[in-house]
């Protein structure tokens, strides 16, 4: 069982604290998700994970091991790189066989191993290849089958796909999940790219700041955002954050009203997400402005409203026209799920 | 018109200074190889003799043990000085706390003037007064009142260790530059893969540094074959012609012999060695380029 705990772990540069006493178990065969913008610690978790960074405070556990002071080759883990991490002087079949040899696998058995997988990841035709004759998809199956070659109990992937084109990005991430669910081993995998957690993920954990604001399913995180950060963070397009103030069971901002059960206060934050909108054609809508912009994405068309600073957008109908600054009114559909933060902790508040 | 003609007018002044200091010298040293010419006896070059300086220096042994010499020099200061910055680039190539002061202290040495470094050299390893050879005496009694630079094996070694002390700093320097262009992933790939510090040296960085490694060796020994300086504070050749190296040799057998038809073919002989090394440098580099980038 490959089961990773963290433990309280920290990891400090000087002064600055990259992660902050974070704890996480990821189970066997689970394929968790680090998601967070840039500078959030979710590199530096798995670099952690990986042995490749020193941990300030708290322990590492893999298979119930403490592995905080063993080297990253006595850990049982392979990890795919954002920029692959080919070795540039050998041949695909020679990147492939070398952690075999580097672990003394006898010659024969070494060919059969890399054979193997190079057909798994559809390489078996370039194997005589140097990684600078290959296009970006067919470097990062190299590293994926390098990674794969041995066998590990934990795949470490760090932003694998990042530097593929939008298209092979998502044929990636197909390959990626039928490789997880083939070989069920437990996968830890970094991206800023929420749309990679969701598809991907078993769990995902949101960082931010060195922290985990939320770790639960990707359904979970989408349908309940644990605060204003994930909520804005997670769904393309992002979730509508509109600020205003609740007065006798009411949500009021410029042009928005909603009824909603909450005590009066303000400062508050309400999310809906565009696709729980419909426009409709009566003054009398909860939300309402003029038509800022239309933006056809091919099976739906995303209608913007501004009314002063609110700005709310819907997902509407491909084939939904209408003229630019005419007015335009949006009701959350039956059964919309509405999200309300306070503006200043930026905490859930319902 | 006029503002077409413009940069080869503003070109011309360099033109014709490179000319005149260049290609001038150049192509008359190559037309001068073909000629007797003794400069004690005429100002300007003799009779045609056709490639007779060339096969003389061929059968002439004063020339051969230059082209010996100069062998060894080439070959021992241009591995030690490779291997050393090399090292030394793998030690200095992480950040710590020293790490500005250590590169500027490193630099020091290719500063000094090369005639320089000979005559400090000549000093230091004085039997008598040498701070090295005395500092060497007190550590290992055995070596007290070895005259150094007396010896031809051991004045050969200097030689060698003066140049490599001058060298070294600057192909750290270019070896620095090499391995920060080296991806960390690789070095980390290799880590996780299980392979060990030499390994990892050997096996990922090495290989990845084959275009930097080249462009020093033939740097180091296109600027080896040329040792003159050095070796005429140091050891004036000596002790008999055991440090004679090439372009030394030349210099006497123009200078000092006033032989220029003779010293201009050996001239060209060095820069016909230089020329095939450069050419076979940049087919090989050529061939790099061809290999990663494709």
């Amino acid at each position: 069982m490959a089961e990773v705990r963290l433990v309280d772990i920290e990891k400090k540069y000087g002064s600055f604290l990259a992660v902050s006493k974070q704890s996480l178990t990821i189970h066997d065969g689970e394929f968790l998700v680090l998601l967070g913008p840039s500078g959030c610690g979710k590199t530096t978790t798995m670099r952690m994970i990986a042995g490749l960074e020193d941990i300030t405070s708290g322990d590492i556990m893999i298979k119930g091991e403490r592995i905080n002071d063993k080297p990253p080759k006595d850990r049982d883990i392979a990890m795919v790189f954002q920029n692959y991490g080919l070795y540039p002087h050998m041949t695909v079949r020679q990147n492939i066989e070398y952690p075999l040899k580097l672990r003394g696998v006898k010659r024969g058995e070494r060919k059969t191993r890399v054979q193997e997988t190079a057909d798994k990841v559809e390489l078996g035709a370039l194997l005589d290849r140097r990684p600078s004759e290959l296009s970006g998809g067919q470097r990062q199956r190299v590293a994926l089958a390098r990674a794969i070659v041995r066998t590990p109990s934990i795949f470490l992937m760090d932003e694998p796909l990042s530097n593929l084109d939008a298209k092979l990005r998502v044929t990636m991430r197909a390959e990626l999940k039928h490789l997880h669910h083939e070989l069920g081993v437990t996968t830890v995998y970094v991206t800023h790219d929420q749309m990679e957690a969701m598809t991907l993920a078993s769990r995902v954990a949101v960082m931010r700041e060195g922290k985990i604001v939320q770790l639960d399913t990707p359904k979970k995180i989408y349908a309940e955002p644990a605060d204003l950060f994930v909520a804005g963070f997670i769904g393309s397009p992002s979730m509508n954050l509109i600020d205003g103030s609740v007065k006798g069971g009411v949500f009021r901002a410029d042009g928005v009203e909603i009824p909603v059960p909450l005590e009066d206060r303000s400062g508050v934050v309400l999310g809906i997400r565009p696709e729980e909108l419909d426009i409709s054609q009566g003054p009398n809508a909860p939300i309402n402005g003029k038509l800022y912009a239309l933006e056809l994405t091919g099976e739906s068309t995303l209608v913007t409203l501004r009314n002063g600073p609110t700005s709310v957008c819907a997902r509407g109908h491909a084939d939904f026209e209408a003229d630019i600054n005419s007015p335009c009114h949006l009701t959350p559909k039956d059964g919309a799920r509405f999200h309300l933060f306070d503006r200043a902790s930026g905490e859930r508040l319902g | 018109m006029q503002d077409r003609l413009l940069p080869y007018w503003l070109l011309i002044p360099a033109f014709i200074i490179v000319l005149a200091t260049t290609i001038y010298p150049l192509a008359y040293s190559f037309i001068t190889s073909f000629r007797e010419w003794d400069l004690t006896k005429s100002r300007r070059p003799g009779d045609f003799v056709g490639f007779d300086n060339y096969i003389y220096a061929a059968s002439e042994s004063a020339f051969l043990n230059s082209l010996w010499v100069t062998f060894i020099f080439v070959i021992t200061s241009v591995i030690l000085t490779v291997i050393l910055a090399m090292a030394l680039a793998l030690l200095l190539r992480r950040k710590g706390p020293m790490h500005t002061f250590t590169r500027i202290i490193l630099i020091l040495p290719f500063a000094m003037s090369p005639a320089l470094i000979g005559v400090s050299y000549r000093f230091m390893f004085n039997p008598e007064f040498g701070v090295l050879a005395q500092g060497l005496g007190a550590v290992f009694p055995a070596l007290q009142g070895v005259p150094w630079l007396a010896d031809p094996d051991l004045a050969m070694a200097i030689l060698v260790l003066t140049d490599v002390w001058h060298w070294t700093p600057y192909m750290t320097f270019m070896c620095l530059g090499g391995l920060a262009s080296i991806p960390r992933e690789t070095e980390e790939a290799a880590r996780i893969d299980g392979a060990s510090n030499l390994r990892i040296v050997f096996g990922i960085i090495l290989p990845q540094m084959r275009g930097v490694i080249l462009v020093m060796a033939v740097l180091k020994t296109i600027f080896a074959l040329k040792m003159f300086d050095q070796v005429v504070t140091l050891t004036g050749g000596g002790p008999g012609t055991s440090t004679e190296t090439l372009a030394y040799f030349i210099f006497n057998v123009g200078f000092r012999w006033f032989d220029m038809g003779y010293a201009s073919a050996l001239a060209w002989i060095l820069t016909a060695i230089m020329m095939f090394i450069s050419i076979w440098y940049v087919r090989m580099l050529l061939s790099e380029r061809k290999m990663t980038t494709a």
